[in-house]
């Protein structure tokens, strides 16, 4: 019997109790699923910590139910409703495209056309497996075609054309470069031959299926799994259209040259820039032309590229969006399962504010989809902000398996799970994370939460840190909370993101997760303004506040970011592609929009390893009244030199204080980190000039700092500078260091009024020697 | 200037490449529009060109695919030349055999290459096609034109009945069926007196020599005639080969029907069909040959006859109608123009034959890739010892490798291997086990970044079966869709036993490099 195996996710992650949230499924060698809705408690199953900690919830979703195989459409194509067949009419027409084909040799792909793989029907403007330009039509029977002579070559822009007279049957291929010194790979000095100019009449008169549709970027193809749309283009699309006449070499060159809509006889034109505004750009592709045939975008080609026409001048596609018309297309890209709801859940109205899952089962099976209930009405002093951004951006990070640089990066030797295999034998099965390449070696930049998302899971391991991250990471903190009954509520990033700092508000004390590395402007700005009017925020993370991402308002579920030239990035944007097209914000780091986290937080990123962590000394800071209450009952030891997550409190990723970058005059430097190892090397946005010695046997700046400073109105930060920090709370059964330390801190910023400690704020006394 | 500290591994004799052509190369159309012409009734050019950028210089290189359409042309101008020009009337009547074996063997090859079906009773199709003609004029007083149109039927006719068993039995055994029929029909001919059997050969049969034409004319003519059907037996190979029945047949040789079948292929229909196109075609032959020479001969039954037309295509080479019009070529000249030489002409043509299945696969027209594939067995054992003694790669590998940087990296890895090698000892390795999650010395650092840096294809990692219980090593493939093989059954029961496993590993393959 086949392995039984269960992968879900659910349409929302941030619901009220009372609220209704569908989960989707799709199951392996099982019919039926049995459900549970869980809390979650703990899911670091180390020893020396609680282990996995679940506790059931009566709900009426507590039985069997069906489930059956479902299936993923990846890829991007843009699909052009054209109810009355208007571009598949029976008289003479042209196709043409400004294309820039990442990877033409990578077997065969459609440019525009009407298509039907499975009925060989239609005709399509495409690269055949020999990376050459081809033209194909097929009646259902017979199928014919006429390529190229030259193959394309990758990452150079092209203008390419097809046009077709069914009277004589002759096709003219059209294929001219449009390279510019800066719109492509190569110089013009290359001695390539790009051109290709073909003429040769086909025997076949393509009759379009009726099921089809056109599509750019794509094909559609009928199996028996379902209606799928296949042969995905990889690569960009600049502006496109289609005539209803056929045009020849001399008309075909006027219109490489206007670049515009042609006077007459448009069926469609897709003008790829019309639409655009300051703040971003949606998924639908213009038709400029008199039918008004309008595309979708699917998986969520990203817009915004930069054009044929770039010229090197304009650094966003806010400055000229006549020059950044370009739309890539990635074969892999997904954004959506679109799976049908396996079950629907009501949450109970009584339902406390926390962490919980819908747990499915089927034999040795099971699968966890978490989702995070917020109160209706706020109540609890504290509130834990899960880091939902950061986990998209992590959402089924495959770089342990798929990218050389990542042992070198943790120093471990990366560790997988069956979960980790089965997702990279399925070919990325879920789609890629924002740490991932497409399959063209271009990052992905839109991740995902309707998707199954392997590492959102209580118990999953990361491969590459050895251990666990993000959200199984930050239960480690819902524990710790739990274990000293605080009252608390959960919100999560969406929530802020949505509502600014109205959602924190209501709260005396934010506690964030261990990594909260992505963030929108305005999850920036509800932090900020929560802080200024009294909030405290518990920063018990690292790196965080770094990359700037956008969502789209509609649709919070899908993320922007793009990796600009500095920072810890798995990938860079190419050149003038720097800008979110959800938002039109420039991307890359806060630090570069004169944002640091220090400035927040007091502390930013500094250096990241997976090797070992070390404990924290206190510092002489941490002995003034003003702080000194916060290592209540501590003594003057190291503190956390142990931890779930390598071995101690400080490490894994590490923030630092920094005067030069924000930290506010006024921090208090209370605790540092012992010495790190080499595979601490300092990141590479303070680093101006390369010199050995950047690592932490020799480089002052590799530490973690914790940190602490006072806003207006009672408003406080403290900062913990590590993302292993979290993972120390529950050791020795939370007896501990790092636990009582973080109980001091929250118990006084939970509280009302003045902070402890905050009359001592006079110099030292200088008559005393 | 080396400094003496870093050695370069001994340079192996290094020689100079890189060819300049003879001929100036076809360029691409590039900026002229190539109008490109088709078959009439087909999707394809007379001549398949690629078109594709010389890596050297980048130019787009026009070439043609396949030649042998030019090479047909030049030999058939010999043939239609040489011959009548140069030769005396024996000398052309050898062509004509030669032209007339030729079509045999070609239509043959449609069956015995194309199909895979071991037939031997070809010559006795022609057989049956000569007599069944023969018998119509000479006792129905058809004349020539007729009998080449019933030819055909005669061979179809004859086809249906030796391509019944063809769907049944497996290839010996079918072989050795139509051997029989062969003999069978021989048998018939030599005794039944209607067929002739008093004259040996029924003869008086109408032939398509004017009566008015010289003896050399007659000969020209049946020459040139001859030529033409085996133009003809060439455009029907062509035809049925290149079409959907030869790909089906193809789709279906012998011993994978079962596997065809399952892909929806109706085999059995396409052998059929193919065997009645064959079987027509050498009855026409038949009728011409009984056109020919007035009649027919039992000597078209006889077993020498059969082995004969065999030399022909094993010398050529099955499949290809190349192999097969040479090797008639080879056999006819030895049999019928070295005459003289008597029967030690046979000898030599099995000493061909012996020669041509002892040392050639495929045939003589296999040769050229047969040393193909010789020099790049040479080649690339030579490039094993040039690697295995420093890594060097020579100047005429380097013309194959795209990314020359991967030429420096190697050159690169090779020095740090060296390094790196002298670092490693037993108290290197028991640092290494001793110091999970603990700083670790600058030496152990050197060699741990070196492992992690490795590219992914077959780079260690660990399969966590059961957390804090069971791991295995594994290696990654590198390749999306391929999932890491589980590299030993060792089991460890902790990540860090897993890691020192694996760094155990790792020095070996250093060690070992």
């Amino acid at each position: 019997m086949a392995k039984i195996r269960i992968s879900a996710y659910t349409d929302k992650l941030s619901v009220k109790p009372g609220e209704t949230l569908s989960v989707m499924a799709s199951a392996d060698a099982v019919s039926t699923v049995r459900a549970e809705l869980v809390r979650l408690i703990h899911g670091d199953e180390t020893p020396g910590g609680p282990g996995f900690v679940e506790q059931k919830i009566a709900s009426d979703i507590e039985r069997e139910w069906k489930v059956g195989k479902q299936y993923i459409q990846k890829g991007n194509f843009i699909r052009v409703a054209d109810p009355s067949m208007k571009l598949t009419a029976a008289g003479p027409f042209t196709l043409h495209a400004f294309i820039w084909p990442s990877m033409p040799d990578s077997g065969r792909q459609t440019i525009m056309g009407h298509w039907s793989v499975d009925a060989t029907q239609g005709f399509a403007l495409g690269i055949n497996p020999s990376g050459r330009l081809e033209f194909w039509a097929g009646d259902g029977k017979t199928t014919d075609a006429v390529a190229a002579e030259v193959p394309l070559v990758a990452r150079i822009w092209y203008f390419v054309a097809a046009s077709f007279d069914p009277a004589s049957g002759k096709v003219t291929l059209y294929q001219e470069p449009v390279l510019t010194r800066y719109n492509s790979l190569l110089s013009k000095i290359v001695p390539y031959e790009y051109r290709s100019h073909v003429v040769e009449s086909i025997r076949v008169r393509p009759s379009p299926a009726d099921k089809a549709s056109f599509l750019i970027g794509g094909s559609s193809e009928s199996n028996p799994r379902g209606s799928f749309v296949s042969q995905c283009f990889s690569g960009k699309i600049d502006r496109c259209g289609v005539q209803s006449t056929a045009l020849d070499r001399a008309a075909l060159d006027a219109l490489r040259q206007a670049g515009a809509m042609p006077a007459a006889n448009v069926l469609a034109y897709w003008d790829t820039t019309a639409g655009y505004t300051d703040r971003g750009i949606g998924d639908t592709v213009v038709d400029t032309g008199p039918n008004r045939l309008h595309g979708e975008g699917i998986n969520r080609p990203v817009r915004g590229q930069t054009g044929y026409n770039w010229n090197g001048r304009s650094d966003s596609f806010r400055m000229a969006y006549g020059e950044y018309g370009g739309i890539e297309f990635h074969n892999d890209a997904l954004t959506d399962c679109h799976w049908t709801p396996t079950l629907t859940l009501t949450l109970p109205a009584d339902l406390r504010s926390g962490v919980y899952a819908v747990k499915l089962m089927a034999g040795e099976a099971e699968e966890y989809t978490p989702f995070f209930v917020r109160p209706i009405t706020p109540r609890a002093p504290i509130c834990l902000l899960i880091p939902t951004a950061s986990y998209l951006a992590y959402a089924n990070i495959a770089t342990a398996i798929d990218g050389q640089i990542s042992q070198g990066v943790t120093a471990q030797v990366g560790t997988f799970s069956d979960a980790d295999i089965e997702v990279y034998k399925n070919n990325v099965e879920f789609g890629p994370s924002t740490y991932d390449l497409h399959n063209d070696g271009a990052g992905a930049c839109y991740t995902s939460y309707r998707r199954p998302i392997i590492n959102m899971r209580p118990k999953y391991r990361s491969g590459g840190v050895g251990g666990c991250w993000q959200f199984p990471a930050d239960l480690s903190i819902v524990a710790w909370l739990e274990h000293h009954n605080y009252a608390y509520d959960v919100l999560t990033d969406e929530d802020v993101h949505r509502e600014g700092a109205a959602a924190l508000a209501p709260y005396k004390v934010v506690l964030n997760g261990t990594h909260n590395e992505y963030y929108s402007e305005k999850m920036m700005d509800a932090t900020e303004d929560y802080l200024e009017t009294g909030g405290r925020v518990c920063y018990l993370g690292a790196n965080g506040y770094y990359w700037v991402v956008g969502f789209r308002d509609d649709e919070p579920w899908i993320m922007e970011v793009r990796k600009l030239e500095a920072g810890s990035r798995a990938w860079q944007a190419k050149a003038g592609e720097h800008y979110l097209a959800s938002t039109g914000e420039r991307s890359g780091l806060w630090r570069h929009r004169n944002r640091a986290p220090q400035k927040l937080t007091g502390v930013g990123f500094t250096a990241e390893g997976m090797d070992y962590a070390v404990p924290y000394v206190r510092m002489p800071d941490s002995y003034h009244r003003s702080v000194a209450w916060m290592f209540d009952g501590l003594g003057d030891g190291v503190i956390g030199d142990f931890g779930l997550v390598l071995g101690g409190a400080a490490g894994s990723e590490i923030d630092r204080y920094d005067l030069s970058l924000g930290t506010p005059p006024h921090t208090r430097l209370v605790a540092t980190s012992e010495g790190f190892s080499d595979n601490y090397p300092l990141v590479q946005e303070e680093v101006y000039f390369m010199t050995p010695g950047l690592g932490g046997t020799q480089h002052p700046l590799v530490r973690a700092d914790m940190t602490y400073f006072t806003t207006h109105n009672n408003g406080a930060v403290f900062s913990t500078g590590s993302i292993a920090f979290g993972s120390a709370l529950p050791c020795k059964n939370f007896d501990n260091s790092v636990s009582k330390l973080l109980k001091n801190v929250v118990d006084a910023f939970s509280k009302p009024g003045k902070l402890p400690g905050a009359e001592f704020d006079q110099p030292e006394n200088r008559w005393q020697a | 200037m080396s400094t003496g500290q870093q050695s370069t591994p001994a340079t192996p004799e290094i020689g100079l490449v890189g060819r300049s052509r003879l001929l100036p190369p076809l360029r691409a159309h590039g900026d002229r529009t190539w109008r490109r012409w088709r078959v009439p009734f087909t999707q394809r050019g007379a001549l398949d060109y690629i078109t594709a950028f010389n890596p050297i210089s980048l130019v787009a290189e026009r070439r043609i695919v396949d030649k042998r359409l030019l090479w047909w042309l030049a030999a058939l101008l010999v043939l239609v030349i040489v011959p009548p020009l140069f030769g005396n009337d024996s000398f052309i009547g050898a062509g004509t055999t030669f032209a007339m074996f030729s079509a045999i063997n070609i239509v043959w090859m449609l069956t015995i290459g194309t199909a895979g079906i071991f037939s031997l009773a070809t010559l006795a199709v022609v057989g049956v096609g000569a007599y069944g003609t023969a018998y119509l004029s000479v006792y129905w007083g058809f004349p020539w034109w007729a009998m080449w149109i019933a030819g055909p039927f005669f061979g179809a006719g004859f086809g249906v009945l030796i391509a019944l068993p063809a769907i049944r039995l497996e290839g010996f055994y079918y072989a050795l069926l139509t051997v029989g029929v062969a003999e069978l029909c021989r048998v018939w001919v030599v005794q039944s007196r209607t067929l002739g059997a008093a004259n040996n050969g029924l003869y008086g049969a109408d032939g398509f020599v004017p009566a008015d034409m010289s003896t050399t004319g007659g000969i020209t003519l049946g020459y040139f005639l001859a030529l033409a059907m085996m133009v003809a037996a060439l455009a029907l190979y062509t035809y049925v080969n290149g079409q959907r029945l030869g790909r089906l047949l193809r789709a279906a040789p012998e011993k994978h029907e079962a596997f065809a079948e399952a892909l929806g292929i109706n085999y059995r229909a396409a052998r059929i069909q193919v065997f009645l196109i064959s079987s027509a075609a050498l009855g026409f032959v038949g009728a011409f040959y009984a056109t020919l020479l007035h009649g027919a001969s039992p000597s078209l039954f006889t077993m020498d006859q059969l082995l004969l037309l065999l030399a022909m295509i094993v010398i050529g080479g099955i499949g290809t109608t190349e192999g097969a019009v040479a090797g008639t070529l080879i056999v006819v000249l030895l049999d019928k123009v070295f005459i003289g030489l008597g029967p030690l002409r046979l000898v030599l043509i099995g000493a061909i034959m012996l020669g041509t299945v002892l040392f050639l696969r495929g045939g003589i027209f296999g040769v050229a890739a047969q040393f193909k594939n010789w020099t790049a067995k040479r080649r690339s054992e030579r490039r094993a010892v040039s690697r295995g003694k420093g890594g060097i790669v020579m100047p005429e590998e380097a013309t194959e490798i795209h990314d020359k940087q991967n030429i420096a990296i190697g050159l690169f890895q090779l020095r740090l291997r060296g390094e790196l090698k002298a670092l490693v000892n037993d108290a290197l390795i028991e640092e290494h086990r001793t110091t999970p999650r603990s700083r670790r010395s600058d030496n152990l650092e050197r060699v741990l970044n070196y492992f992690r840096m490795a590219p992914m294809a077959e780079k260690y990692g660990v399969l966590m079966v059961k957390p804090f219980a069971e791991y295995r090593i594994v290696a990654i493939s590198g390749r999306r869709g391929v999932p890491p093989r589980a590299v030993d059954d060792q089991m460890f029961t902790t990540p860090e036993d897993a890691d020192h496993g694996v760094f155990l590993k790792r020095v070996q393959d250093l060690m070992e490099s």
